[in-house]
């Protein structure tokens, strides 16, 4: 992969990681590397194990299979682990008796790194009230408060689960800013899921694509983009094409064919007019694509074959 | 930790503690009246040399206080439904176990400071409940002499803390093991009535070998003394062996029916025939008849002086049972998903 040169182990590597439950496979074969400093997307459609993903990388679920390391050791009920890892849950879940300064509190006797100042400020400059219960808040508050509590564990990974869902337009970008703020200040990390393209495009520089349980895309987004290419050309037989390239997706109508690529070499034929893919173009090509049967090999492992014969 | 259990639960600790108090305070003043009420009639009967007849004439508090009190058995009970139940089900339920898990602390220790305060209360209060009821009813005891009964044993002494220890293990684990506050709850309250109606029933009266004592019918003067605890009582044949499990009261003439009439538990059909002959000219005759054929009454039965025995064994099983389940707990919450 043409990933850039990181002198520092990744924050993130994982390799075959599966999880399974009695009868669900949530997750196969997951191999994905995140490298430190990055905001990483973690896109897929619902089911496709972003949670489960997000989860065994915290601690709170065991891997059924395969390795995972993160921020250089495996993810364990270990007080020094849990302290480098922010994790915030997709129903967002707090104390709902408890207020925003109890909170606060509550962090403050359980993490040895805790920035109640920090919570304070922001909440306040939101208009967020610390002395009422959270479950009286709105869902968007309640969402701020449990982001801004888990910032003030001042973690190096970030583990965020469709942290702005419940927040609206205005709050998601205020609160892009600060992940992007705090990550630009060094030594943090971030892994976000989300389905909202647009607020990925705007802060994030790393992709993992999760299709069908199984990883389709991992790397930094340039780089995605650099691997992919539209071709658009008169409607023809694409066997050729597939031999030497990675097929993502073919729209066909009566004369021309639109063909998404993961660019295998240089493309030579000259029917096909080749075009740069847009981030959001290329998100729903493996999104809509359908799910690789049982034993059809990952996307990735076709970045090797190089075709010669177009 | 602590303080997040506090802040988590201050709000049900006062609730139980206004509780506690107000039944306290209902228990001194009317444990009072009644004490005070039994040392004088206890005086006068001294005087009068008539106390063996003290429990026929005197009635001590009222049935309302007597419910009230007898249903602090449901205590245990209530303990392990709104403490116990709830304990790790609802952060399950709701999710904020994935917040406290995700701080930097260990499910280890997450676990341990709550099932750690929600036992200790469970004991404090199971024993402060019962602590006030043993005194409140010591005059009722040296009155009535029913220490073992059902309801006067499982309402006094230690055994109460045990129950409530065991109740609020029991709704932890069916909470850890089940993820749902509710369903857990009515966990608790079948698997703890069951286990205790089962207990009193079958388990408790072989805790120790009873003891036997036979006597001549009508003789009053060799049964035990004190609150002892009657398991059967019934007839001895002349070569010792019991003739029927049949209490004494029940020499019922509903018999005459099923054509076996008996005489103080004796079924006519196994008399020595010189008796049966008796039958028909009074019973008196009859039994001073096998009274000299050597039959005797028995009586089986557990001493007073083990009601301590009793207590300690009874409150071990259920603190034993009730560490089973934590570790069932443990092992459940530190290995399972989040």
């Amino acid at each position: 992969m043409t990933a850039r040169q990181d002198a520092a182990p990744p924050v993130i590597e994982t390799r075959g990681l599966a999880k399974r439950y009695r009868r669900v496979t949530a997750l196969t074969d997951c191999t994905i590397t995140v490298p430190e400093g990055r905001i990483s997307a973690l896109i897929g459609a619902n089911g496709a194990g972003k949670t489960t993903l997000l989860r065994m990388l915290a601690g709170l679920a065991r891997p059924s299979d395969g390795d995972v390391t993160v921020l250089g050791g495996t993810p364990r009920q270990d007080p020094a682990f849990l302290a480098g890892i922010g994790f915030l849950a997709q129903e967002i879940p707090l104390y709902r008796r408890l207020s925003a300064g109890d909170h606060i509190a509550v962090g403050a006797h359980l993490n040895p790194r805790w920035d109640a100042a920090s919570v304070r400020e922001r909440l306040s400059s939101l208009n967020i009230p610390l002395d009422q219960a959270v479950g009286t808040l709105s869902g968007g508050q309640r969402a701020q408060v449990a982001l801004s509590l888990t910032l003030a564990k001042r973690p190096r990974l970030l583990l965020l689960d469709e942290p702005v869902a419940a927040l609206d337009p205005l709050a998601r970008r205020q609160f892009l800013a600060t992940l992007a703020e705090a990550v630009a200040a060094g030594g943090l990390t971030v892994v976000l899921s989300s389905h909202l393209v647009a607020d990925i495009e705007r802060v994030c520089d790393h992709l993992i694509l999760l299709a069908a349980g199984r990883v389709q895309l991992c790397g930094d987004i340039d780089t995605v983009l650099a691997d992919h290419q539209v071709l658009v050309g008169p409607r023809k037989d694409t066997t050729a094409i597939q031999k030497a390239h990675t097929l993502v997706q073919a729209t066909h109508t009566a004369r021309q064919s639109t063909l998404l690529i993961r660019v295998g070499g240089p493309v030579i034929d000259p029917a096909w007019e080749a075009a740069d893919v847009g981030f959001e173009e290329l998100v729903l090509a493996y999104l809509s694509q359908p799910g690789p049967g049982p034993g059809a090999p990952p996307a990735i492992a076709h970045l090797t074959t190089v075709g010669e014969d177009q | 930790m602590t303080w997040l259990v506090w802040r988590q639960h201050r709000h049900q600790a006062s609730l139980a503690a206004a509780a506690l108090a107000a039944f306290a305070v209902l228990l001194l003043v009317t444990g009072r009246q009644m004490a005070s009420q039994y040392q004088s009639a206890h005086a006068a009967c001294a005087a009068s040399h008539t106390c063996g007849n003290l429990a026929n004439s005197l009635s001590l508090g009222s049935p309302v206080l007597f419910l009230l009190v007898t249903l602090t058995l449901l205590v245990p009970c209530l303990l392990g439904v709104f403490w116990g139940g709830p304990l790790v089900a609802r952060e399950l339920e709701t999710g904020t176990s994935q917040f406290a898990w995700t701080q930097s602390i260990t499910r280890r220790r997450w676990l341990t400071a709550k099932v750690g305060w929600a036992l200790l209360a469970a004991a404090a209060w199971g024993g402060a409940v019962s602590a006030l009821v043993t005194w409140w009813s010591s005059p009722v005891n040296a009155l009535n002499q029913q220490s073992f009964t059902p309801g006067q044993f499982d309402t006094q002494g230690i055994v109460p803390a045990g129950y409530a220890l065991f109740a609020v293990a029991l709704g932890i684990t069916a909470g850890a093991l089940l993820r749902r506050t509710l369903p857990a709850l009515a966990i608790t309250v079948g698997v703890f009535a069951a286990l205790r109606i089962v207990i009193t029933a079958y388990v408790r009266p072989h805790y120790m070998s009873a003891r036997t004592i036979l006597y001549k019918f009508g003789d009053l003067r060799p049964r035990p003394t004190g609150s002892y605890w009657v398991i059967s009582r019934g007839v001895v044949g002349p070569g010792g062996h019991a003739l029927s499990g049949q209490p004494q009261g029940v020499s019922d003439v509903s018999g005459v029916a099923r054509q076996s009439i008996a005489i103080n538990g004796v079924p006519v059909s196994n008399m020595p025939s010189a008796c049966r002959a008796l039958v028909f000219q009074g019973p008196i005759k009859a039994i001073s008849c096998l009274t000299a054929h050597g039959y005797r009454a028995s009586i089986t039965y557990q001493p007073a002086s083990r009601y301590w025995a009793f207590q300690s064994i009874e409150t071990g099983i259920f603190v034993a049972l009730a560490a089973a389940l934590i570790a069932v707990t443990v092992l459940v919450v530190l290995r399972r998903d989040a």
